[in-house]
């Protein structure tokens, strides 16, 4: 049961990285981003070529892979979600939708459909109790505690956290105050995609890889945002983590039904608290 | 939250639960109404030679299945990314229908479009209470789960990943395994569901839910009970949705779980962007440009994917009633010289 | 200081503003007066450039401004008091300076000092959460802000409403002692408060303007006025 609790836990995590950009990104710019992992999955990919194929240390990779993807973040806000501002939601769909489309592609076409395997970088495990709990799996809940109040300092004592916090509420008060809002949310998107990429580079050593993971995880995503609130980022927090737990407690006794126990829950959460988009 | 549930909610005699009989009934048969169906048989007659029959099936298959995603999505405004459901509940049950009970495929048929549409039903009173992004997760979310329990709990009944063989028994001296009678028979679905649906969205119903896209609370204080008419609308998509599941199921004497497979619902929302939302004929020409798109590009264009990916950003960014509109209105400008203001752009507010 | 000219404004298809023309001197407190729906917040917005015009100009000390964003405004001292109140809640009061005096480059505590000059008992407040402000507190923040920088001309929307007849009086008392200050542009529907700080009036009917009284006499004339709202 401790290893149940342990590694949604660790799967919560995961989640929390990924789900931080996308809340933020609604949040922000009403817009809900379908390519929002593909920076997840380009991470992984990057960081597969670093460390397999180039030997380097899987820290050292990891960092790289999370710093080539900021670039590529970058341009998709550049060019896509910065034109998808006040857009219906169709539209905002199928242009990141497309976005993820050219994404996935990009990626087979350069490294192929075949899944890589990479390993547990640290491989050791600590004895807690009389449990064997995996090193590396604790490492990410840390890393993803430290996170929580990394955002929460950033967002609560930086001006620009405060700008954006502003602008979540008012942005056109923000506006009138002289302040370009769309160049902050530019920041907040980069930034949310980065996290994805941390997500996944974490991830990537006890999950699959292969060039459709992205959507896989997208999905769960979505749910964890909309149980735990747009643009709430403590909801994302806390949801990211109970729907881990969601997870992980359905795998022990009906293996294939995790996942769709969480869409189950979204499911339940939208029917008693529809957002109004 | 609002409970909706009461079907004769409010005093407006527009209220009344409409009947769609009598509406169709009503509204007058335009004159080029026939010219219309005559023209989308031709079209299908011609394309033919160039493919095979079986394709061409598939095609008008898909096009039925656009024009219901297009009901919900054009005229009420609502994307859903989970109609897959409704098609897969509808080839699920046909073919069980026809594997238990008796293989008569219309009555295979019309069980497929009846637990469609009974699914549409009782979902539809939870979902169509939402809008935005939370109609189109809730209905993924649905979706999804409609595909695992096919694919794992009911694999008794489903047979799981592996699906079961359909074969439908003759009707009378047809049989719908020869592919020229399916053929003919799903043409005359095409046009059926084209007619129904034409009459639908031009009677007092159509315009409602077209308003009901527009302001919907606009329409609400007008008195109607604009849940009941989404929920219809709903449940009339669902339907048609299972009827083109139906007869996948007996286009390929086999149903899988591809059935209801979360995936393809992009095809449709495709089909329905570059055919311009809200216009049936645009349904038909999106769908069949979109099976052409990816039953055939892949095999002349290694990187489909990723020039389908480029593509839809390009229509998404520059032609906001489709790739048809687009034409519509050329074509308007140059034989009518008439320019509507401001139609070729976007608006400037 | 301000000159419109000939501004149609739309939203969509429904054309909110027609062919509307005016002026305002510096140094003057004009105030827009008229029915809701009239079309004085489509004005207020549009120069300040929420919004934008489908034909007409606004020049503003002899540029031509209409099309600019707000961003670009607020550097050139047009300020934007929207109605509602609305705040950022979610940040302390101070908090909410902060970011006012992010822009304009004014250091913090000259930014403090300003705010609180023109309403001391909002040093008590420094450190609460600006969404627990009651209303009239909170436009005496949202005029606060707006003053940090340097303001030239204050668009406000309807400061009054909703709020007790004490607080419109500290409202009126701190907008009059701004008189020397900036000029403004002030849309109400309290002809009381029109009566005692007007300088020129403007009366909006329909998107259109009906009638500029520029004569204080005309002004206290609250019974006729009364007619237009």
């Amino acid at each position: 049961m401790i290893y149940t609790i342990f590694y949604g836990l660790t799967i919560g995590a995961i989640l929390y990285f990924i789900s931080i950009g996308l809340s933020l990104t609604f949040g922000t710019m009403r817009v809900i981003n379908f390519a929002h992992t593909i920076t997840y999955t380009i991470g992984v990919y990057i960081l597969i070529t670093f460390v397999n194929f180039l030997k380097w240390y899987f820290p050292l990779g990891a960092i790289l892979a999370i710093l080539t993807v900021i670039p590529i973040g970058y341009v998709i806000e550049r060019f896509i979600i910065r034109r998808l501002y006040g857009e219906s939601l169709d539209y905002t769909f199928i242009a990141t939708f497309a976005v993820a489309l050219i994404g996935v592609d990009a990626i087979k076409w350069i490294w192929g459909v075949r899944p890589y395997p990479i390993s547990d970088p640290i491989g050791t495990y600590l004895m807690f109790w009389g449990l064997s709990l995996p090193v590396y799996r604790i490492i990410i809940v840390i890393i993803a505690i430290l996170l929580f109040f990394g955002l929460n300092i950033f967002f609560k004592r930086t001006i620009v956290g405060k700008i954006v916090v502003a602008a979540l509420e008012d942005k056109d008060g923000v506006r009138c105050l002289g302040i370009s809002v769309d160049k902050y949310f530019s920041i907040v998107f980069v930034l949310g995609s980065a996290l994805a990429a941390l997500g996944g580079v974490l991830y990537a050593p006890i999950s699959s890889v292969h060039p459709y993971m992205g959507l896989s995880v997208l999905l769960l995503s979505f749910a964890v945002v909309i149980v735990g609130g747009m643009g709430n980022l403590n909801g994302t927090f806390l949801s990211a983590f109970a729907l881990g737990m969601v997870m992980s407690i359905t795998a022990r006794y009906w293996s294939q039904g995790a996942e769709t126990m969480v869409f189950i829950v979204m499911a339940i959460v939208l029917i008693f608290r529809p957002i109004d988009i | 939250m609002k409970k909706e549930l009461s079907l004769d909610e409010g005093k407006a005699p527009c209220d009344k639960p409409i009947d769609l009989l009598a509406e169709l009934r009503s509204t007058p048969i335009k004159e080029h109404g026939v010219i219309d169906l005559l023209g989308i048989a031709a079209f299908f007659l011609v394309i033919t030679p160039l493919l095979s029959t079986h394709r061409i099936t598939d095609f008008m298959i898909f096009c039925i299945f656009a024009m219901s995603f297009d009901l919900l999505y054009g005229y009420m405004g609502r994307l859903s990314f989970g109609q897959m459901l409704y098609l897969g509940t509808g080839a699920y049950f046909c073919g069980l229908f026809i594997r238990y009970v008796s293989g008569n495929p219309l009555l295979a048929i019309l069980a497929g479009i009846a637990f469609a549409g009974f699914l549409s039903m009782l979902l539809g009173l939870i979902i169509v209470r939402t809008t935005g992004a939370c109609f189109a997760l809730i209905n993924l979310a649905f979706n999804h789960i409609g595909f695992f329990l096919v694919l794992s709990p009911l694999r008794g009944i489903t047979r799981g990943e592996d699906g079961f063989g359909v074969s439908a028994s003759k009707f009378g001296s047809l049989s719908l395994t020869s592919r020229p009678i399916m053929f003919g028979f799903v043409l005359l679905c095409v046009l059926l569901v084209f007619y129904v649906l034409r009459r639908l969205t031009s009677s007092p119903y159509g315009i409602l839910i077209r308003s009901i896209k527009e302001d919907e609370t606009r329409v609400r204080f007008l008195g109607y009970n604009t849940f009941y008419y989404k929920w219809l609308t709903f449940v009339l998509a669902g339907s048609i949705a299972g009827l083109a599941g139906s007869l996948t199921a007996l286009n390929y004497s086999y149903v899988n779980p591809n059935a209801m497979d979360v995936h393809s619902n992009v095809g449709v929302v495709f089909a329905c962007l570059i055919g311009g939302a809200g216009n049936l004929y645009g349904a038909i020409v999106g769908g069949v440009v979109y099976m052409i798109i990816s039953n055939l590009l892949p095999i002349y264009i290694y990187r489909w994917e990723m020039f389908l990916g480029f593509s839809l950003i390009i229509i998404v960014f520059r032609f906001r009633t489709g790739v048809w509109g687009y034409i519509q209105r050329s074509w308007e400008y140059l034989v009518k010289r008439k320019v509507v203001p401001g139609a070729m752009k976007k608006e400037a507010i | 200081m301000l000159e419109i000219r000939n501004l149609d404004v739309a939203y969509g298809h429904a054309k909110v503003l027609h062919d509307v023309s005016l002026d305002i001197e510096r140094g003057e407190m004009a105030f827009f007066i008229g029915r809701n729906g009239a079309g004085k917040t489509t004005l207020l917005k549009t120069i300040i450039g929420l919004l934008k015009p489908q034909n007409g100009s606004i020049v503003y000390q002899g540029q031509e401004i209409s099309g600019l964003s707000p961003e670009d405004l607020y550097l050139k001292g047009l300020r934007y008091v929207a109605q509602e109140k609305k705040v950022f809640g979610n940040l302390t009061v101070q908090e909410n300076i902060e970011i006012a005096a992010f822009a304009s480059g004014e250091p913090m505590d000259h930014a403090l000092d300003k705010v609180t000059r023109i309403y001391p008992k909002l040093k008590d407040f420094l450190k609460t959460k600006a969404g627990q402000l009651s209303g009239g507190q909170r436009q005496i923040l949202l005029v606060g802000r707006a003053l940090v920088g340097e303001p030239k001309l204050l668009l406000v929307d309807e400061p009054t409403q909703g709020l007790a007849a004490i607080v419109i009086e500290e409202i009126v008392n701190i907008l009059s002692g701004l008189k020397d200050q900036v000029s403004a542009v002030i849309v109400e529907q309290n002809l009381a408060m029109v009566n005692r700080l007007a300088d020129r009036l403007f009366i909006l009917k329909e998107g259109k303007v009906a009638r500029e009284i520029v004569d204080r006499s005309e002004i206290s004339d609250t019974k006729e006025l009364e007619e237009y709202l």
